[in-house]
């Protein structure tokens, strides 16, 4: 049997319980396809469970070879997740949709340009004052007249669901910063990869046209005539729930991603830090909600903003996209009076309908709810959409009695099921439908296309495909639009930028030095952990000991020592704390990066999870070599990149890092003697884990013996591994960036370095005194000091990027009487 | 006839290190109203800033927005204006109708109810509590008239609050300073338009100047005065002619605002007419402030 007729089958059985009844998006109610569908039967009514079970297995590792994650709130940061059935959409349904949308668009800009202009709405009673007056979102420093904006949205998202007989109805709009393009892109892109036959049988309409129209319409929106404007997308940071959909739309369009710390207000101007100077910004694409976005006129706790944007704002000199009033349309409160508002300022009725919602500020619609109460949903016109949820009906009452004006009641849709894959095969799912329109030269035009959702506890996307009218028919409706193989990414290396570059550096390096350190520690444990007493034994002890120099010591058992260091995020000094900080340090940059990245990642976490669910010794070693495989595959990314500043502090973080592991490495396991035996063994694994052992077996003919060890770790500028190699690349990479002179402190740190290196002879530092080699001993502890030294030096020099703002009153502790 | 004054309002702030940029919004510049003329007004900031500019708000006040980027250990900003004011006078009519009329959500169609109501919903520094809702209660009795209702409420937080300059913040909330039944002008303007508020009706925190006289037998001290606040409560018009009445009320003094009060600004709480905020980018860890006012009259010299 295949999946689709199961699905037809199981769906044609009469409902059990209270489930509504729900419009089928495949299947009619007579069991035959949907005519959306009909064209796709051959291939996908073919789909057997292993196929889809497979392509579900695709989508898993393609998705997460992209890095694509999602926080949802509470949750922390996930993989997103993608279910292989799309929402499937026939021309003439869309048809209809689409000029709704248009028209959604184009009205609740208007909406926008008189509640922050002539307020007609509002003192002609259409919409009563209350209703907007009291929402979070109506900001009130744009609604002046200096910022008069006569086209405040330029991009707008709409949530639907289809009610019971299958019409689409409004259940939200989204105008403070829509998000999701990114995520519809991304889910197009997996689908058409995993599932190709299909997505070629479909014709259906691509979206990448969509985005070279999202590029120009931002470029457009410039105010004046700019040749080339500049446009950055203002992200709250690497935490927020949508990251990734924000560094996908920035990469793809080609716009820097930058965060209020890198913008700085001048004159009343907008500008990007940059080294020594500043570059003026143009549009902002804001993904930043508005209360949040400027500490001076706003929340002026808020370090997400830019102080004096709003100025700017109202200067006409930036264009903030959306504007920053935009927000007071995610409202439910206005939906019952947007009929009459699209008369009013249209002239047209209004040709989709929201969900029936009631807002209590008026006398007759809160009888309404309160005699409905069991059976509608109580929201308050802003903040989250289940924030009164878990009221008790009498709760509820005596809020909306109390302050009326702030709530509404809604019917709550059936929405419409489609099958929706889970292990064992596919069961039907509600969902809603999430559609961009964004303002294109003069008029509005929708995706077409999506973002679905299936409703539940465990909400998963869906790509959505509209399909042609014609084989014809240009993709997106936009023959004309510009392709964007133009595009020149303007790249943007603000002091934070160059930060986690220097730490994606040092995580990188120190990640693949920890790595060599517990594969050659966990041989030795293999073949010796059961002989303590011999040889290699205490050769194991000694490596041990060199790694928990690093990571502390945790658990007395080996082998649960060694999953610790492999896979424990909160020990510092483990790998996976090393991998979590590169993650880290490379979300804030991601837009400037290539997504084969991400593909690190991606191998790194199916180690993780195969060392996580195999208790085996011999696992470790597996993971932890794949591991290493996924960090050295970033060699390879950073070797295609452009030599900037970026890429020189990648190379700057790696070569001081390198320096570091190497100098407590031999800390850790060559300033003791042991005897001549158990040294052997160490030194051979000190080799091992400096990737060195190849080099030495072919100078010195596997004579293993202190000096030589020393002198190709320590001295020999050709080797790649070694301090003086490290330090030589160091020096070529400060050199290279911009605030460099020749002699500034971390060039003079680093000179003296070299010296004082080079000043060494390799008979003085392996020269015996007592148990151990007390020149090399003083030697390292010494150098460790001066490398944390550079490393501080560098930070203040290049990566430092001034005091954060705060509110005049923070910290006046004193108010002088006169 | 009018009074005349020449106000100046200096504020002054100084740190232990250096400020590298601030930018500041300052609400300094009085309002030309039908009881009030601006002669002149000017802001000035020092160390001279690289941008600075007036703008007409929201609420029609001007707003000063200015911005210093050289390094500076002390900013001033100086504000300097010349006023005419004489006692405003109301439309008693207006005043006499029943409070339960002058609630914009419920008389939504009366002419300047819309615009009103932005004075009847709460805002951040003024909550409707319930608290303040029961307070009020007794002054708010079914059908007085929307003048004596006020002034009644104002009698009575000037009775039962005391004047305490120690009592409170400027982020004093509506609950602590009912709890501590005391604070400064700022919290008795909070307290009554909270009490307004929350029986429906619109109010709204007005912000400028009282002119004080010198103790007897004292010379005046300049810079003495401080800068005030007060309430102003809506009562439509009866006849529907205009936007309605706009009451003014001092609970501090327990007076109506006559021609002894400069008025700078209104907004619904201090949030949206501090006389000066700002951001600063500095490591320093000290700031001191320092404000004084000067509000002298000005004899005509015919």
């Amino acid at each position: 049997m295949t999946v689709l007729r199961d699905y037809a089958e199981a769906v044609g059985q009469p409902a059990l319980g209270d489930e509504p009844t729900r419009y089928d998006e495949v299947v009619g109610p007579d069991g035959s396809l949907r005519p959306a569908w009909k064209g796709l039967a051959e291939v996908a009514v073919g789909l057997t469970r292993r196929e889809l079970d497979r392509v579900h297995g695709e989508i898993t590792r393609f998705l997460a070879d992209d890095g694509v994650t999602y926080a949802r709130p509470g949750e922390g940061v996930g993989p997103w997740r993608l279910d292989p059935v799309p929402l499937v959409i026939d021309a003439a349904t869309w048809t209809r949709l689409e000029v709704g949308l248009a028209q959604r668009a184009e009205l609740l800009n208007a909406v926008l340009a008189d509640l922050y202009g002539e307020q007609q709405l509002l003192s002609e009673g259409i919409v009563p004052p209350a209703v907007v007056l009291g929402h979070g979102g109506f900001t009130r420093v744009v609604a002046r007249a200096s910022a008069n904006d006569p086209r405040p949205l330029v991009l707008a998202a709409t949530d639907l669901g289809r009610d019971a007989e299958g019409a689409w109805r409004v259940l939200a709009d989204r105008a403070q910063a829509p998000s999701g393009i990114g995520y519809a892109m991304e889910n197009r892109r997996v689908v058409s990869r995993v599932m190709p036959e299909l997505y070629r049988e479909a014709g259906l309409h691509r979206i990448e046209p969509y985005f070279w129209a999202l590029r120009s319409a931002l470029i457009q929106s410039a105010q004046g005539e700019l040749a080339d404007p500049r446009v950055v997308v203002l992200s709250p940071g690497t935490h927020s729930e949508t990251a990734y959909d924000q560094s996908f739309i920035a990469s793809q369009l080609g716009f820097p991603l930058v965060q209020g710390s890198d913008l700085v207000v001048r004159d009343g101007w907008v500008w990007a830090k940059r080294p020594g100077g500043l570059d003026r910004v143009d549009v902002i694409l804001r993904r930043v909600d508005a209360a949040w976005s400027d500490p001076l006129e706003l929340r002026g706790e808020s370090q997400l903003g830019v102080a004096g944007l709003v100025e700017a704002v109202r200067r006409g000199r930036v264009r903030v996209v959306n504007g920053l009033g935009a927000g007071v349309l995610e409202n439910p409160g206005l939906l019952p009076y947007l009929p009459a508002a699209s008369e009013a300022l249209l002239g047209e009725p209004l040709r989709l309908s929201a969900v029936p919602t009631w807002w209590c500020g008026e006398p007759h619609a809160l009888d309404h709810v309160l005699d409905r109460l069991d059976s509608l949903v109580l929201r308050a016109i802003d903040g989250p959409a289940d924030a009164l949820a878990d009221l008790s009906a009498a709760e509820k009452r005596e809020r909306l009695l109390d302050e009326p004006h702030r709530y509404v009641g809604q019917e709550s849709l059936p929405l419409s099921q489609s099958p929706t894959w889970s292990a064992g095969g596919t069961s039907p799912r509600p969902l809603t439908l999430r559609t961009f329109t964004l303002r294109y030269g003069s008029a509005y035009r929708p995706m077409v296309g999506g973002l679905a959702t299936t409703a539940g506890d465990r909400p998963v996307s869906k790509d959505v495909w509209v399909l042609k009218a014609a084989p014809g028919d240009a993709d997106q409706g936009l023959s004309e639009v510009m392709s964007m193989t133009n595009v020149r990414s303007s790249a943007v290396l603000v002091p934070r930028i160059l930060e986690d570059m220097f730490w994606f550096g040092r995580y990188a390096e120190r990640a693949e030095d920890l790595l060599r350190l517990v594969l050659a520690a966990h041989a030795l444990a293999e073949d010796f952990r059961t002989r303590p007493r011999s040889t290699g034994g205490a050769s194991l002890g000694v490596m041990m000991a060199a790694v928990q120099r690093l990571a502390g010591r945790w658990h007395d058992d080996l082998d649960e020592e060694f999953r610790s260091l492999v896979l424990d995020a909160g020990r510092s000094g483990s790998v996976a704390h090393a991998v979590a900080g590169l993650r880290d340090s490379l979300q804030g940059v991601r837009d400037q990066l290539s997504g084969d990245i991400w593909r690190a990642f991606g191998t790194t976490d199916r180690a993780t999870a195969a060392l996580v669910e195999s208790p085996h010794s011999h696992q470790l070693a597996e993971s932890a070599g794949r591991m290493l495989t996924g960090i050295l595959s970033l060699q390879g990314v950073t070797a295609s990149m452009i030599r900037d500043a970026g890429w020189h502090m990648i190379g700057a973080g790696r070569a001081l890092e390198r320096g570091v592991q190497l100098c407590h490495l031999l800390r850790g396991t060559t300033t003791v003697r042991r005897g001549i035996d158990v040294d052997r063994e160490v030194l051979n694994a000190v080799l091992l884990s400096a990737e060195s052992a190849v080099t030495h077996r072919r100078r010195y003919r596997g004579y293993v013996r202190p000096a030589g060890v020393l002198d190709l770790l320590l001295v020999d500028r050709d080797n790649p591994r070694s301090l003086a190699f490290s330090l030589a690349e160091l020096r070529v990479h400060l050199a290279a960036l911009p605030a460099s002179t020749g002699s500034t402190r971390p060039e003079r740190l680093l000179d003296d370095l070299v010296a004082e290196l080079e000043a060494q002879e390799i008979a003085a530092l392996v020269a015996i005194g007592g148990v151990g080699r007390p020149n090399l001993e003083t030697f390292l502890d010494g150098y460790l000091v001066q490398l944390d030294r550079l490393g501080a030096a560098i930070a203040e020099l290049h990566l430092a990027s001034g005091p954060a703002p705060r509110p005049i009153t923070a910290m006046t502790l004193v108010e002088e009487p006169v | 006839m009018s009074a005349r004054y020449v106000v100046t309002h200096r504020t002054t702030y100084s740190y232990d290190e250096d400020v590298t940029d601030s930018l500041g919004i300052a609400h300094l510049v009085p309002r030309s109203l039908p009881w009030q003329e601006v002669g002149s007004a000017t802001v000035t900031v020092d160390p001279a800033p690289g941008d600075l500019a007036h703008d007409t708000d929201h609420y029609g006040n001007t707003a000063t927005y200015f911005q210093v980027t050289r390094g500076h250990r002390r900013l001033e900003i100086t504000a300097s204006s010349e006023v005419a004011v004489t006692a405003p006078s109301y439309d008693e009519a207006a005043l006499g109708a029943p409070w339960e009329q002058a609630r914009p959500l419920v008389v939504p169609r009366v002419p300047g109810a819309w615009r009103a109501t932005d004075f009847a919903l709460g805002s951040d520094q003024v909550e409707r509590t319930a608290e303040a809702h029961a307070y009020a209660a007794q002054s708010l009795r079914p059908g007085r008239a929307v003048g004596e209702a006020a002034r009644d409420l104002m009698h009575r937080i000037h009775a039962d609050f005391e004047y305490d300059q120690k009592a409170t913040t400027v982020t004093s909330t509506v609950p602590e300073i009912l709890a501590k039944r005391a604070g400064v002008c700022q919290d008795f303007a909070h307290l009554t338009i909270a009490c307004l508020r929350s029986h429906g009706l619109a109010a709204r925190y007005v912000s400028g100047y009282l002119s004080t006289d010198p103790p007897p037998g004292k010379e005046r001290v300049v810079g003495a005065d401080a800068s005030h606040a007060w309430v102003a409560v809506w009562a439509p018009a009866p006849d529907g002619a205009s936007d309605g009445e706009w009451l003014a009320l001092d609970p501090t003094n327990d007076q109506p605002a006559n021609d002894r009060y400069v008025t700078v600004a209104w907004g619904r709480d201090y949030g949206d007419v501090t006389p000066v905020k700002g951001v600063i980018f500095t490591e320093a860890k000290r700031s001191t402030l320092r404000v004084s006012v000067d509000v002298a009259p000005v004899t005509p010299s015919s």
